[in-house]
């Protein structure tokens, strides 16, 4: 008796299954006439979100992040350089978001995704237009050498709203980051002291108190779809591509506007839509800084 | 400088023919038909497999049977010192290369004419045996794309440092310069699909390096089986089957 009712079931499933693929957007729009999305969240909810700091032992900060299906694993790198004349008292940060061929089939080999740069630039902005972290504090001997530190950004697993994983595992990575010790020898160059023979060592550390960065006003995002009166939080690849109409606000801990940024799309934003992304925005700031507080801390025990 | 100690230990505290510790999850990439994350030791790995998919230039398609392309990177932190070497370095096609004659060998290609099949691999952090770890994941990513296969392949390498065969080599001993013989093989089948090795070797020691690397295969492929059957009971559970 149980047979016929499996068949039925999956013969349904094929049906809402077909309807889905021939027609997307009337799809969504009967999900979004109940308030709901396909996958059950309420419009104005983001997906559940993780943070798991020191993924990568060979890095000097690392963390993975997971917004639904979106997977960022972010890795700090830090180099010795020589400082630029302008700011002799500066170290530099050298942000790169890649997209390999893994994330998606949407990427192919031999040509970067379209959203590498793209993304690349607007983490660069928002990281140092935030003020978040004060470069004076990668520098090692004012002049002669300072930190270089690399980020290298890597998209495990596209599935919407990328700045907003890249953007939260980048300053996760931060907050994770240790600097190394480093000591400057005879010959006056700067060289590593290791755990072990710290101790044997002639030459005083350079930075034996500069092990952790502060960061101040830490930014967070949030992407939003904008599509007839509805505005959808936290997108899907799936939503981004049928609904084409994108609204990222970044805000700082402390709440204040960092950056606004709509790539065109055919829905125009009214004032009031915009502050609505602000205020969700606001809320989703706030869950964000409570999950990194948590893995920060979690990894304080350890 | 010593790599086994006289107790018989090597660097990491393992004995000669210990493997390192091997974890593997299948799933790991949402939008990718098959994909698997792959560990050995602290080398990580991870593998997505798109397609059968339609044949992107068709001046490639084969109309007997499919094409199968690889592609190998690492990640720029996966080293000690950071990479900047360019995508396409003569390493990277070479293992890309390596990589998918050994899958062309255990996929049965002839069942999906006219089609194209990517596998794409990642390496997140590298020490030692990136390339046995990238063939277990692949296998592993096939499998979860419901590709078929005449079985499974599985790779593990094997040296030989201070007289003394070793099991599953990491970054500081591949690299002291000793014989790395690295194998495939189809567990079942018994067949070898891959055997690469680098430096000198007398070949009465080789036979015992080899056969220490295909012990060393047959655990890693009862491994990745359990893994699969503990998958496929989740999926049945999932489906209410």
């Amino acid at each position: 008796m149980g047979l016929p009712n499996v068949s039925e079931d999956l013969s349904s499933e094929m049906e809402v299954d077909a309807f889905r693929r021939l027609f997307p957007l009337r799809y969504f729009e009967r999900h979004l006439a109940e308030s709901i999305r396909p996958d059950g969240r309420p419009l104005g909810k983001a997906r559940e979100t993780s943070i798991f700091l020191g993924a990568v032992a060979s890095a000097n900060g690392s963390a993975l992040v997971k917004i639904g299906s979106t997977t960022i694993l972010t890795a700090i790198k830090m180099e010795v350089m020589t400082p630029s004349l302008e700011s002799p008292d500066e170290g530099c940060l050298a942000i790169d978001f890649h997209m390999p061929p893994i994330c998606s089939p949407i990427v192919r080999p031999g040509r970067p995704a379209e959203a590498s740069p793209v993304v690349s630039k607007q983490l660069s902005d928002t990281i140092s237009s935030s003020k978040m972290i004060d470069l004076k504090e990668l520098s090692l001997v004012s002049g002669k050498a300072a930190w270089m530190a690399y980020l290298d950004i890597y998209c495990l697993d596209a599935d919407g709203a990328l700045f907003d994983a890249a953007l939260l595992s980048a300053v996760a990575s931060l907050s994770h980051l240790q600097i190394p010790v480093v000591a400057m020898n005879d010959d006056g160059k700067i060289v590593l002291v290791s755990e072990e023979d710290g101790q044997k060592r002639e030459q005083e550390p350079v930075n034996k108190e500069k092990r952790k960065l502060t960061l101040r006003s830490i930014p967070f995002s949030l992407t939003c779809i904008l599509h007839k009166n509805y505005i959808l939080a936290d997108p899907t690849a799936e939503e981004e591509s049928i609904m084409e109409t994108h609204v990222t606000v970044v805000l700082d801990t402390s709440g204040q506007l960092i950056s606004l940024y709509k790539p065109g799309g055919p829905v125009l934003a009214y004032t009031s839509a915009i502050q609505d992304c602000a205020a969700l925005t606001r809320q989703r700031v706030k869950e964000l800084k409570s999950f990194l507080d948590k893995a920060n801390s979690a990894m304080e025990v350890e | 400088m010593e790599y086994v100690s006289p107790e018989g230990l090597r660097l990491d505290g393992r004995r000669p023919m210990e493997m390192r510790q091997i974890r593997a999850e299948i799933g790991a990439v949402s939008k990718a038909d098959g994909s698997a994350i792959f560990e050995m030791g602290n080398t990580k790995v991870i593998a997505a497999v798109y397609g059968p998919r339609e044949v992107q230039n068709r001046n490639q398609q084969i109309s007997s049977h499919a094409l199968v392309r690889c592609e190998y990177s690492m990640a720029n932190f996966s080293t000690g010192d950071r990479m900047r070497k360019p995508k396409g370095d003569r390493r990277s096609t070479e293992i890309s290369l390596v990589i998918r004659q050994t899958m062309e060998a255990c996929i049965l290609t002839h069942l999906l004419p006219r089609s194209q099949i990517d596998i794409y691999v990642q390496v997140l952090q590298a020490d030692g045996g990136t390339r046995s770890a990238c063939i277990n994941a692949a296998t592993l990513a096939l499998a979860d794309a419901g590709i078929p296969m005449r079985d499974l392949v599985t790779s593990c390498s094997a040296g030989y440092l201070n007289s003394t065969p070793l099991l599953d080599l990491n970054y500081v001993e591949d690299s002291a310069g000793g014989p790395d013989v690295t194998l495939g093989i189809l567990p079942k089948l018994d067949k070898v699909t891959l055997l690469q090795m680098d430096s000198k070797l007398p070949i009465d020691i080789l036979e015992n390096v080899m056969q220490l690397a295909i012990e060393g295969c047959k655990a890693i492929a009862n491994y990745i089986r359990e893994v699969l059957l503990e998958n496929t009971k989740q999926l049945e559970y999932r489906r209410g089957v």
